[in-house]
């Protein structure tokens, strides 16, 4: 699928943007969504981009996930451009996109088929998973049986047990009410120290972003370029934030600083593009 | 005891069958009060209900044409079931690569475009011409009248899958074909399944006026067969026949979608 490696040093990274330009056609007229974006992601970094709406987030990440190409710029994997869609760039989409005809355990099994994993392993992964999400006893339930705090832990788990080297997640947590976002999120954070992976993850929240970021990339408004990239980790902030409760993170006076910074940049962006 | 009966009333009461139960009563009711009790209308332009029923039961009984009653009832079973089974099995599969391969949608569509809205009736001298009287001629009507709306509904529900699923399922790792049986299929059968039950009530129209122009046998002849001998009764036989057989064809597609498509909210 992909063509012949091209590593060099610019594309060192596991995922990397070059110059990614998206133009998009609306009634006839075009207009830019994503404006000379760079961004290298290394392997089993976290990063977040946050911005405002419509900055085009979803779309840049879309072509991460090899679902929109890009109009102008390339995207790479371990060097290798993408070219399409690819089990080892799991996406979690906003809407869940459960299968509504399969069972919780059905939709968790889906991708592991097509990787040629047999049955009885499939099922070990599967129920490993359930445990995971806290979902045993309903793995026989439909989707539309289930909350939306379940269904988005099954689409996630869904994408986890597909095991993808890249985790591509596009506000996962945005449909949730406030309590049920709060564990996911703590949830989240512990998967992640479980089995650690690339993620790429959007969020509108600031607080969401610096409890789960190693980086958080801030964009602006339409055209979304990258304001500035903030990085959480290696300040050494809070280390331990993610075998820590949300709770305790956010109420932290690091965390809080942080947060006002961050705020900062993108109510600046806010208001002076004159979104509001 | 009678606290019992009188929940039991209550409930009757209650329940919509009873409604119904009454509606169907009344509706014989104001029939027999036309006819026998006021003598409204003489019995050669409309006859009682009793003399309808007697009708059945006579035709039961004793043979009209070549066939009784039930006879003329399994002959029009058989064509509507081979007709529609046919219609199904070719606008099913036609319907869901249409729907999927843009290029064979390209093919057909025009030809589908011209065909589609022609009246299945407007085909009966065609069809007696190339197939007769017989059974093959009244099978080809019901399948035109079968076909359309099931492939039309078919095509649409491949259309309009959420592309979002479609999405999913690339990301996880799906191909192309799995997509199709795996993703497209089942999210299309509600559409399916509702085009299949438009297109048995046509299909029920098109074997009465496939029957009624030529035919020798089934329920649509015994209509014709009473209007010539100026016999409502027989023709009122036949419509009744008809009409309960259609209903019975409906609930069991309604039956069929509540089975497969068990995974939707009420």
């Amino acid at each position: 699928m992909s063509e012949s490696p091209m590593v060099n040093n610019q594309l060192n990274g596991k995922l990397v943007a070059l110059n990614v330009s998206i133009v998009y056609e609306k009634n006839k007229k075009s207009f830019l969504a994503v404006d000379k974006v760079s961004l290298t992601i290394q392997e089993g970094e976290f990063v977040v981009i946050v911005g405002p709406s419509g900055c085009g987030k979803t779309t840049f990440m879309n072509t991460f996930a090899g679902l929109l190409r890009p109009t102008k710029g390339k995207v790479y994997m371990d060097g290798q451009e993408i070219t399409g869609p690819s089990a080892e760039r799991g996406v979690v989409f906003q809407q869940f996109a459960l299968f509504p005809w399969k069972t919780v355990f059905e939709n968790i099994e889906f991708g592991l088929k097509y990787r040629g994993i047999p049955k009885e392993q499939r099922e070990e992964i599967v129920r490993k998973y359930i445990h995971l999400i806290k979902l045993e006893g309903f793995e026989h339930a439909y989707p539309h049986e289930l909350s939306g705090g379940m269904k988005q832990r099954v689409a996630i788990a869904r994408v986890y047990a597909n095991r993808p080297q890249v985790l591509l997640m596009d506000e996962p947590f945005g449909a949730l009410d406030a309590q049920t976002r709060t564990i996911m999120q703590e949830d989240l954070s512990e998967m992640f120290l479980a089995e650690k992976r690339t993620v790429l993850f959007i969020t509108h929240s600031v607080d969401e972003a610096i409890y789960l970021g190693d980086r958080v990339v801030i964009m602006t408004a339409r055209p979304g370029k990258i304001k500035r990239i903030i990085p959480i980790t290696r300040d050494n902030l809070i280390p331990e934030r993610r075998k820590m409760g949300y709770e305790e993170v956010v109420n932290r006076r690091e965390f809080l600083e942080l947060k006002n910074e961050i705020w900062g940049l993108i109510k600046a962006e806010i208001l002076e593009k004159h979104i509001l | 005891m009678s606290r019992s009966l009188e929940k039991i009333l209550d409930q009757i009461f209650q329940e919509k069958v009873f409604l119904s139960i009454s509606s169907v009563l009344g509706f014989l009711l104001i029939w027999y009060l036309v006819t026998d009790l006021l003598g409204l209308m003489p019995a050669i332009v409309l006859p009682s209900p009793e003399k309808v029923f007697f009708t059945i039961y006579e035709k039961i009984l004793d043979p009209v044409g070549e066939e009784k009653l039930f006879g003329h009832l399994r002959i029009s079973l058989i064509r509507i079931m081979v007709g529609t089974g046919i219609a199904l099995a070719l606008a099913i599969p036609l319907g869901i690569l249409m729907g999927w391969y843009e290029n064979l949608d390209a093919v057909a569509s025009p030809i589908i475009e011209v065909l589609r809205p022609i009246p299945p009736i407007a085909w009966i001298p065609l069809a007696i011409l190339w197939f007769g009287i017989g059974l093959a001629s009244k099978v080809f009507i019901i399948c035109i009248g079968v076909f359309f709306p099931t492939l039309i509904n078919t095509y649409l529900g491949v259309k309009f899958v959420d592309p979002l699923l479609i999405k999913a399922a690339q990301t996880l790792g799906a191909r192309d074909k799995d997509i199709l049986w795996e993703v497209v299929v089942p999210a299309s059968v509600p559409l399916i399944v509702a085009g299949m039950r438009i297109g048995v009530g046509l299909g029920m129209m098109c074997l009465v006026a496939a029957e009624l122009v030529a035919a020798s046998s089934g329920l649509g002849y015994l209509i014709v067969l009473g209007g010539d001998d100026l016999k409502p009764e027989l023709s009122i036989t036949g419509m009744i026949l008809i009409g309960l057989l259609g209903l019975i064809a409906d609930r069991i597609i309604l039956k069929v979608e509540r089975k497969v498509v068990y995974w939707r909210k009420e």
